[in-house]
């Protein structure tokens, strides 16, 4: 059972990220969803996650404060993390990496950007 | 470099995100013509997309659309006819102007340093204005008071027939 878990303090976002996962022909069975860093960090740790999608500018905690506090929990620290975010600068980018997130997607993306970059941590249908 | 300079070239940095983003996310026709300098009193509109950033420069980024262009964009971004004005629309709205604020912020910030974004904000009523806190007279029942009394650099598009304006208030921060 695969399941996805999308942070970004947009529903609308989260409906679009989620369309397109799901007409893209990637394999998810369940997608979890959370508005802000700190939600984030509770569903990643009660439910079995195999892919997290990360939004960076969130209210309550950020996207990268999620990263580094996930990674330093010990529990469920390994799950693979794509930010997901507006954010595009090569500073923000490597402060992803070195925080512990394993890929990046600016926002705008095209369908076969996200199933391009997904298909490294995905199966595909 | 001046500032007049850097306006210019935030404002093709302008039209470049959002014809990106037409292209990418909202799928639908988009047209554009120069940008121009407006005096905020004389800026009227239904809604209100706005995204601060701050660094080497501080400034806004706002989408300025009417109610029913909300609608068609959000429609087409969501993939749904939406008929009423109701928070999935408002929420569409900020992540449209999130996504150009955000992409202009990465080319400033190869040029000037990084500079930080808020979250988006989304105004929504009818015939919104914003006026500067200059004692100019107030012209509509529902002013809106910017702390500037610098002029807005317009960028103006056309899609679906139907016109909205992406602006900019920019300032070079102090040290």
């Amino acid at each position: 059972m695969t399941k996805v878990l999308i942070i970004d303090d947009s529903a609308v976002m989260r409906k679009i990220i989620q369309r397109n996962i799901q007409q893209s022909g990637l394999l998810v069975d369940e997608f979890i969803e959370a508005g802000d860093g700190k939600e984030g960090l509770e569903k990643a740790t009660a439910n079995d996650i195999n892919l997290i999608l990360c939004d960076w500018n969130m209210p309550n905690m950020s996207g990268i404060d999620f990263v580094k506090a996930l990674r330093g929990s010990g529990q469920k620290s390994n799950i693979p993390i794509v930010m997901v975010t507006t954010e595009g600068s090569d500073a923000k980018v490597e402060e992803a990496k070195n925080s512990g997130a394993n890929g990046y997607l600016t926002k705008p993306f095209t369908p076969d950007q996200l199933k391009s970059k997904l298909g490294n941590f995905l199966l595909i249908k | 470099m001046g500032l007049d300079t850097v306006m210019g070239n935030i404002a093709s940095d302008i039209t470049e995100s959002t014809k990106t983003l037409f292209e990418t996310m909202i799928m639908m026709d988009l047209k554009h013509h120069g940008a121009f300098l407006v005096d905020d009193t004389k800026i009227h509109t239904d809604i209100i997309g706005l995204v601060t950033f701050t660094g080497k420069y501080h400034g806004v980024i706002g989408l300025f659309c009417t109610r029913q262009f909300a609608l068609k964009v959000a429609s087409s971004m969501l993939m749904t006819e939406l008929t009423s004005f109701n928070n999935e629309v408002k929420d569409a709205i900020g992540e449209i102007t999130n996504m150009i604020a955000g992409n202009v912020k990465t080319k400033l910030s190869a040029q000037y340093g990084e500079m930080n974004l808020s979250i988006p904000i989304v105004i929504a009523g009818e015939g919104l204005s914003i006026t500067a806190v200059n004692n100019l007279p107030v012209v509509s029942d529902a002013a809106i008071s910017c702390f500037s009394k610098d002029p807005w650099l317009m960028t103006p598009f056309i899609s679906q027939d139907e016109r909205f304006n992406i602006g900019l208030l920019l300032k070079e921060s102090k040290n």
